[in-house]
């Protein structure tokens, strides 16, 4: 990736304007410039990981008791929104959402993009990574980590598939209007709607069972956790193109309908209030039945517990505030609000992520004086520790980002390469606002409400 | 196996010489005598102290005892079922071994593991001065690399039940080198044995019953001469 050439865009009909010219150019000379930093933080990365494959996973933070860090939960974190990605896009064919059409090539364009960060992201996280190939070679069916690797493969396979037929639907109905070509296209179209709907929700759900069904941890053990993982990935991957589409509104030549940012502001609103129901009858399940096994984690996250931090982050920053935002009819109305919430939803999700898998580490099933073995030697401290503790190091920090920038990167040659939302959303102007009158097209371009747009309908 | 938590005193000695045979390196403990309250297999209290020794209770009301823990060698191990790749396998009698050749280092059966008996070789290991001390050699059963004096970072190891010991008869080395005797070795598919006796009459109990995991390590609670004797 780190060769990216600019690739140059045959200037659009109609915009040869002396100042788009201008604008054009002062973007390209952007361009440049955020390659050159993506092609930095993915060089920091590398450099990282060499560094991590020199020393052992002694160079990051994790240890003995809380045995999985920043590589597993930001790897659940970028499955979450892949799988989210590509349920929004396909449920624009399947249910027949027209204002989410123009976003669903940019949909699986970040599902794509996400699930190969995800799949590399497992990579770093791993002892001995050079014999990642006993995945394929000597398989346990029993393990759930086995049927995520397959789920991975496969919906990795699918959503370049479905980028590919999409991108060439586009081209062909562009060239030849709606022709044989185009129809037939249209058809596996629609067929792969259908088919990615599901195997979206079983990647997010077989990666959830990863974790649900272990007996060891109380925390993850929920059956709650795949319908969980599932609502978070639809509230996280709809929250990416929703800043993504934003981007592509600001640097881009498209501007978004206000029926699309109505339907996005939906399904960020009704995914967030699931999300949050689940996880709050997760709550009073726990609180009521007063497990110790399961109190001992709980506490840690309420208020007054020393993992709380996330609990703010999940209920108020990425929960009460985004919601306020997209529903308070003022709120609502502001330009920023659809992006705020969007951002501040995804760091809700990412809090829920890191939540779920530190704290499950935290106190182990067997916690009894003086605790696990560390599995490291500091002469000047106990090489037992009762209640875990994790601080990523620079270097998990640094992988971690390198892999984002390369996120970032697949995106941005995706986006310019692909041209994902150009000709669909139709041409705006180009940098500018969105049409005044936007507004008073609103209400006749209305098909009839269905049950996530009304929650939003003013 | 079978561990008299009544005998047991909490010396460590089973610990240390765990370490020793199997050279674990410094910050390793296969291996541990956790303190805990009398007939308290599994996590009902809040531990006492983050410190060994303390007991629990307030005086003069205290209590204290000992629980020594390494691999609990499950016949429905939760290690073996999550291992990706069968690098953790359980043999036919029952020993939950590593396969240290094959081991990806994903740690899954760390998080799977209820007893938190698995260590993982974040780095090189470190070692006191003085080379190596235990067992020494490689061991493979079926060709499989299950021990070696210096177990290669990246992977996970754990207690293996001295299993080129128990090959050739001996017992298990903590076995051997607790002082006290609290601890046998037997086997439990044999019912004239000591250790299927103890099982069968003592009231040895499992750790974490409930799990299901169905350990071969059994627990004689400490407080049963008393209830047999009042």
């Amino acid at each position: 990736m780190s060769t990216v050439a600019v690739p140059s865009r045959a200037p659009r009909p109609g915009s040869p304007t002396p100042s788009a010219g201008a604008l054009q150019k002062a973007a390209h000379h952007g361009v440049r410039w955020w390659y050159a930093v993506l092609v930095a933080i993915m060089a920091w990365g590398l450099a990282a990981w060499i560094d991590e494959l020199n020393v052992g996973l002694a160079a990051t933070g994790m240890r003995d008791v809380v045995s999985w860090g920043i590589y597993i939960f930001t790897f659940a974190f970028f499955i979450g929104l892949s799988a989210g990605g590509l349920i929004m896009a396909s449920s624009a064919e399947v249910f027949g959402i027209k204002a989410l059409k123009p976003l669903s090539r940019l949909g699986v364009l970040s599902a794509a993009a996400c699930v190969s960060v995800a799949a590399l992201m497992i990579i770093p996280d791993l002892g001995q990574p050079f014999r990642i190939l006993n995945l394929f070679v000597h398989p346990n069916w029993s393990s759930p980590l086995v049927w995520d690797i397959l789920i991975i493969t496969v919906y990795f396979v699918f959503s370049v598939v479905d980028l590919t037929v999409l991108h060439r639907h586009a081209r062909a109905d562009a060239e030849e209007g709606h022709g044989t070509r185009a129809a037939r296209l249209r058809t596996v179209v629609r067929v792969l709607a259908y088919v990615g709907l599901p195997t979206a929700v079983l990647l997010h759900s077989v990666t959830a069972w990863i974790f649900g069904v272990q007996i060891a941890r109380a925390w993850w053990n929920t059956s709650l956790m795949a319908p969980l993982f599932v609502v978070s990935a639809v509230l996280s991957g709809t929250a990416l193109v929703t800043l993504l589409a934003l981007l592509a509104e600001r640097f881009g030549k498209v501007s978004l309908p206000e029926e699309t940012r109505r339907w996005l502001r939906g399904f960020i609103v009704v995914s967030l209030f699931i999300d949050l129901f689940f996880v709050g009858a997760d709550y009073i399940t726990m609180l009521w039945g007063n497990v110790p096994s399961e109190r001992s984690a709980l506490n840690l996250v309420l208020p007054g517990g020393s993992w709380s931090w996330l609990f703010w982050l999940e209920w108020i920053v990425g929960g009460l505030v985004p919601l306020a935002l997209l529903l308070v009819p003022r709120l609502r109305r502001q330009q920023w609000s659809l992006w705020a919430a969007a951002l501040l939803a995804m760091v809700g999700v990412y809090a829920f992520r890191i939540e779920l898998v530190v704290v499950g580490f935290v106190n182990p099933l067997t916690q009894f004086p003086p605790g696990n073995a560390l599995g490291t030697y500091n002469p000047s401290a106990s090489s037992f520790q009762l209640v875990g503790a994790y601080h990523p190091t620079w270097v998990e920090y640094g992988i971690v980002a390198g892999l984002a920038g390369l996120f970032a990167a697949i995106v941005t040659v995706g986006y310019r390469r692909l041209d994902v939302m150009g000709t669909a959303v139709g041409a705006g102007p180009l940098l500018g606002p969105p049409p005044a009158d936007a507004a008073s097209r609103r209400e006749p371009q209305l098909p009839e409400p269905g049950a996530l747009g009304a929650s939003v309908a003013s | 196996m079978v561990i008299d938590t009544n005998r047991c005193v909490g010396c460590w000695t089973c610990a240390v010489a765990c370490k020793e045979i199997n050279d674990e390196p410094l910050g390793y403990w296969w291996n541990r005598v956790l303190t805990t309250a009398p007939n308290q297999s599994t996590a009902a209290k809040a531990p006492a102290s983050e410190n060994i020794d303390v007991p629990y209770g307030v005086y003069p009301n205290v209590e204290l005892a000992y629980l020594p823990v390494a691999c609990q060698q499950c016949n429905d191990a939760p290690c073996v079922k999550v291992c990706p790749v069968q690098a953790t396998f359980r043999r036919e009698d029952g020993v939950v071994l590593v396969d240290y050749e094959r081991c990806i280092g994903c740690r899954y059966c760390m998080a799977a593991c209820p007893y938190g008996v698995r260590i993982f070789n974040w780095g090189d290991g470190e070692r006191a001065p003085g080379g190596v001390i235990g067992y020494g050699k490689d061991y493979r059963v079926d060709g499989r690399l299950v021990f070696a004096p210096v177990r290669p970072k990246g992977v996970v190891e754990k207690c293996t039940l001295c299993v080129e010991r128990i090959d050739e008869g001996q017992v298990p080395f903590c076995v051997e080198s607790c002082p006290l005797g609290a601890r046998v070795f037997g086997d439990l598919n044999d019912p004239s044995s000591d250790v299927s006796r103890l099982v069968r009459d003592g009231g040895a109990q499992q750790l974490h019953p409930e799990l299901g995991t169905d350990p071969n390590v059994y627990y004689l609670p400490v407080a049963r001469r008393v209830a047999a004797e009042s």
